[in-house]
Formats: structure tokens, sequence, C-alpha cells
């Protein structure tokens, strides 16, 4: 067997096995990785963090599988008005994912050369979209469908909605760097296809 | 020409605007990307139950080499409550009979007579606020179905109510729980003609575990541990499910008094909960509460 073939088994292998890991973690197990309200979202950081590390096409494919899961394993609840009764929607984790994917492979990427550090600032700039368009779209059906105010406040959505899940993500974007760097789908956490991108200018200063 | 079909970005909007097209003709009724969209939890479901059950094994396994000690001496705690509850039992068979013959004179049906109880372990919790609808592992296969904007009352083994029912599949039903904001029941003070009111769920209130109750009547005296339970109104629940306590109660606007409730059921701490379906009853016997058919007595 040749090396490109072995490389792509371990690929398949390695990304088959946290995909089914992650988000079956994530709503098995939420108290475990739970603060003031909010669960840590591995499916998000995980997405992200693929994004980041191995490009565009790595992360849109994980992000669109992970989001299947996602809608699968609990569904969003959609509601057109206070009366009718509220429906699962099918293909909203599938959106979101991919948009995490597409949102951790354009930011921070290829300026910064893909460093590990600013795999958090990409994480906690993928959390605080996730969170804010996520509350304003919120707020903008329930007035425009439900006709009724937004239940939360400025302070609630900030100090118990945004803040927290902001500091679970980071928390888990640590094991989960590590686990895709040393246990990953790519021999030393690096995708060859992207690497080109590294080595075009010397940017040393950057890299831990 | 090449060049845009290429591009990411343009990849990006193709993409977003596919997905965006088939979550509006997935949410369509009788849609058949819904239906597509739905087998595929046949495939996930089986995952994610290895990968739950596998970590309740590690779990367990790591429970039992900590907690050997305390295990051994809650055992002969039991044993000891167990000799006292046999002899309650025997007591209790004489008080059963009793029972049973006042029940046939008065004609008096329990409470929740008329609803088949299915039990079921709760599969998958909510993944984050906005994804939270929970899994539980019954459906079509164990012999329940739902009409088109029915619900079942979903409630814990102490027969408090946890959520209700909102969609069967094939292996397992999707639970609206009792805290979410699209949540709605009708509730009374639990007592004979106690006074009604609407308990839903809150976006605010939903992190400290609290409900909202609206539509209280001014006149209505609430205070700090009124239980709340199923009024029965609207059909879709039997009267007398315990639904929890009043917390909280604002009197600042008479023609809006609002309280918050702490429900006694919480789904995060629960492994399995139990669903309750109505049977077809004749029409001339009605589903009124121990209570009440006493009072009527």
């Amino acid at each position: 067997m040749n090396k490109e073939r072995i490389a792509l088994i371990r690929k398949i292998v390695v990304y088959t096995l946290y995909i089914c890991l992650i988000p079956s973690f994530q709503v098995s197990f939420p108290e475990s990785i739970s603060l003031y309200g909010q669960t840590a979202d591995l499916m998000l950081v995980f997405t992200v963090l693929v994004s980041y590390m191995f490009g565009f096409a790595d992360g849109a494919v994980i992000g669109i599988i992970i989001g299947i899961f996602r809608d699968c394993f609990s569904p969003p609840l959609i509601q057109l008005n206070s009366e009718s009764a509220p429906v699962t929607a099918f293909g909203i984790g599938i959106l979101i994912m991919f948009l995490a994917s597409v949102c951790g492979s354009s930011f921070f990427t290829v300026r910064m050369k893909r460093n590990t550090a600013f795999a958090f600032a990409s994480v906690a700039f993928a959390t605080l979209m996730y969170k804010i368009l996520g509350h304003l779209i919120i707020m903008g059906w329930i007035a425009l469908f439900a006709h009724q105010g937004y239940g939360l406040s400025f302070k609630q959505i900030v100090l118990g909605s945004v803040l927290p899940q902001l500091l679970l993500n980071l928390i888990v974007t640590v094991p989960l760097i590590l686990l895709l760097m040393f246990l990953g789908p790519y021999k030393k956490g690096k995708n060859p296809k992207i690497s080109d991108e590294r080595s075009s200018e010397d940017v040393s200063w950057l890299s831990i | 020409m090449r060049r845009l079909l290429t591009s990411k970005w343009f990849i990006v909007l193709m993409a977003v605007l596919i997905m965006l097209a088939a979550i509006v003709i997935g949410a369509l009724p009788g849609s058949p990307l819904n239906k597509a969209f739905k087998s595929l939890g046949n495939i996930t479901s089986p995952i994610q139950g290895f990968v739950k059950g596998a970590g309740n094994m590690v779990s367990d396994y790591w429970s039992a080499v900590t907690d050997g000690i305390a295990i051994r001496k809650e055992n002969e705690e039991m044993k000891a409550e167990i000799a006292r509850l046999q002899y309650q039992i025997t007591q209790n068979e004489e008080a059963k009979i009793r029972y049973e013959e006042l029940k046939d004179a008065f004609h008096i049906r329990d409470t929740f007579s008329n609803y088949d109880i299915f039990g079921a372990s709760v599969l998958s919790r909510e993944a984050d606020e906005w994804f939270s609808v929970i899994r539980i592992g019954l459906g079509l296969s164990d012999g329940i179905t739902i009409e088109e904007g029915g619900s079942y009352a979903v409630v814990d083994v102490r027969m408090n109510l946890i959520g209700r029912v909102i969609e069967i599949d094939d292996g397992e039903s999707k639970v609206l729980p009792l805290l979410h904001e699209g949540f709605n029941v009708s509730g009374k003070v639990n007592e004979v003609n106690g006074a009604t009111m609407m308990i839903s769920g809150d976006a605010g209130l939903k992190r400290s575990g609290l409900c909202r109750v609206t539509g209280i009547d001014e006149n209505v005296k609430l205070e700090y541990g009124t239980q709340i339970v199923t009024s029965g109104d609207g059909g879709l629940f039997p009267q007398g499910i315990p639904i929890g306590i009043i917390e909280s109660v604002d009197y600042s606007d008479p023609m809006g008094v609002t309280a918050t409730l702490r429900p006694y059921g919480d789904i995060g701490e629960l492994n399995d909960v139990f669903v309750m379906v109505p049977f077809e009853v004749p029409d001339d016997v009605s589903d009124e509460p121990l209570a009440s058919q006493v009072e009527e007595q």
C-alpha cells in the first residue's frame, strides 16, 4: 500500500471516529460540559478547528456531516406564531456547521499561517458570531411571526448566554486542538495540501 | 466563468442557498425531504446509542470502584428499609381492599385510569440553548401514534410533568421540555376548584430552571410554595398532573399578575420518563379527578 492510500485511510478513520464521538458525547452527557445553563459546543468548536487547521474542504465536509448529526440528535424548534404548534426544523444545524467551517477557514488562517494560538481567536470569533446572530435572528423571528417581545434582556444575553458559551468553548478548544494535532487525521497535525501557503512566506515569529 | 464557478465564496453562496431552500421545503408538512431527513436518524441513533452505552459503562465502572463502601452501607440501610416496607405492605393490603370496596360503591375512577403509561429512556438531551429537543426511546414500533396537532404528556416516575411529545418516529419520539419557550400548559392551584392559570417556558427564566405563570386573576392569592397541577383545559393533558410550586409572584400590575414556577421534574436529571397515552373511553365516562368526583358524590 502506498503512502497516499495509508494517509487517506487514516484521514477517513480518524474523522469518522471523531464525527461519531463528538456529537454523541455532547447530547448524551451535556451535564459534564455545562456551566450556568450553557453547554460547551463541541460540534461547533471541532468544525471550526478542523477548518482552521486543515482547510476549507475538510472543514466543509466535516461541518455538513456534524450538522446532520446535530439535527438528528437535537433539532431546533420553529414556531410560526404564538398559536401554532412548534415543529422541528431539519437543516438548520447543517447550515450553521457549514457556516462555522467557512468562518474557521476564512479568518486568522493564511495571514496568521494557521498558527495554533490563533485557533482560539477563530473559535472565539465563530462562537461570538453564532451566539450574537442567533439571538438577533430569534429576536427578529419572534417579533415578526409571534408579535412578542424577546424574553431576554441585553444583560441576560451577554452574561447568561454569550460569555458562558464563549468561556466553555475556549476551554474545550484546548483538548480538541491537542487531539487534532497529535491524534488527528494528518501526520504531524498538518494537511500537506495546504502546507504550501505556510512555506510561501517566512513568518516564523508567528509559530509556536 | 470557470474562475467564478471554482471560487470558494461562490461555492459557499450556492451551498447556503441550497441549504436554505432545503430547510424551507423540509419544514412544509408532508414534505418528502423531511421524511428523507428523518430516515437519517436511523443511521445516527445507533451510533449515539453505542457512545452513550459505552459512556455509561465507563461511568458505572468508575462508580463501582469509587462508591463500593458507600453502596455497602446503603445496602444495609436498604435491607432495613425493605423489612419496614414489607410490614407496611401487609398493612396496606388491608387498606387497599377497603379502598376498592369504596371505589366500587362510589363509582370512583383512578385519576389517570384511562391512560396507558409507556416507559422510555432519555436518548439525548439538548445540544445547546437553541437545539433543545429531547429524544426518548419510544416510537411507532412500540405501538403509539400521534395525530397532527396532538400531544402526549411526559412525566417522571413521580408523575411530575416533564414535557410533551411533539413527534413520533419509528423507534423514538421528540419531546418538548417544560422549560422550553415553546411550551404552554394550562394549570391550576392544587385544590378543589383551584384558580386556573397559564404556565409557559421563558427564555429568560430557563437558565434558572423556572417557568413563567400568566393569566392569574388579581383576586387569587398565590404565595411561595403554592402547588400547581395541570387543569385539564385544552384536552392535551389530563387534569391533576403535578407541575411545580410557585417561586415568586408579581402583583405590581393588577391586570397582568405574573409569577414564576419551579417545576418538580428536571429532565436533565432523568434517565427514564413515562408517556401518558389516552385510550378510547366511552363518551359517558369523563376524566374527572378523584377529588372533584368525591365532592360531587
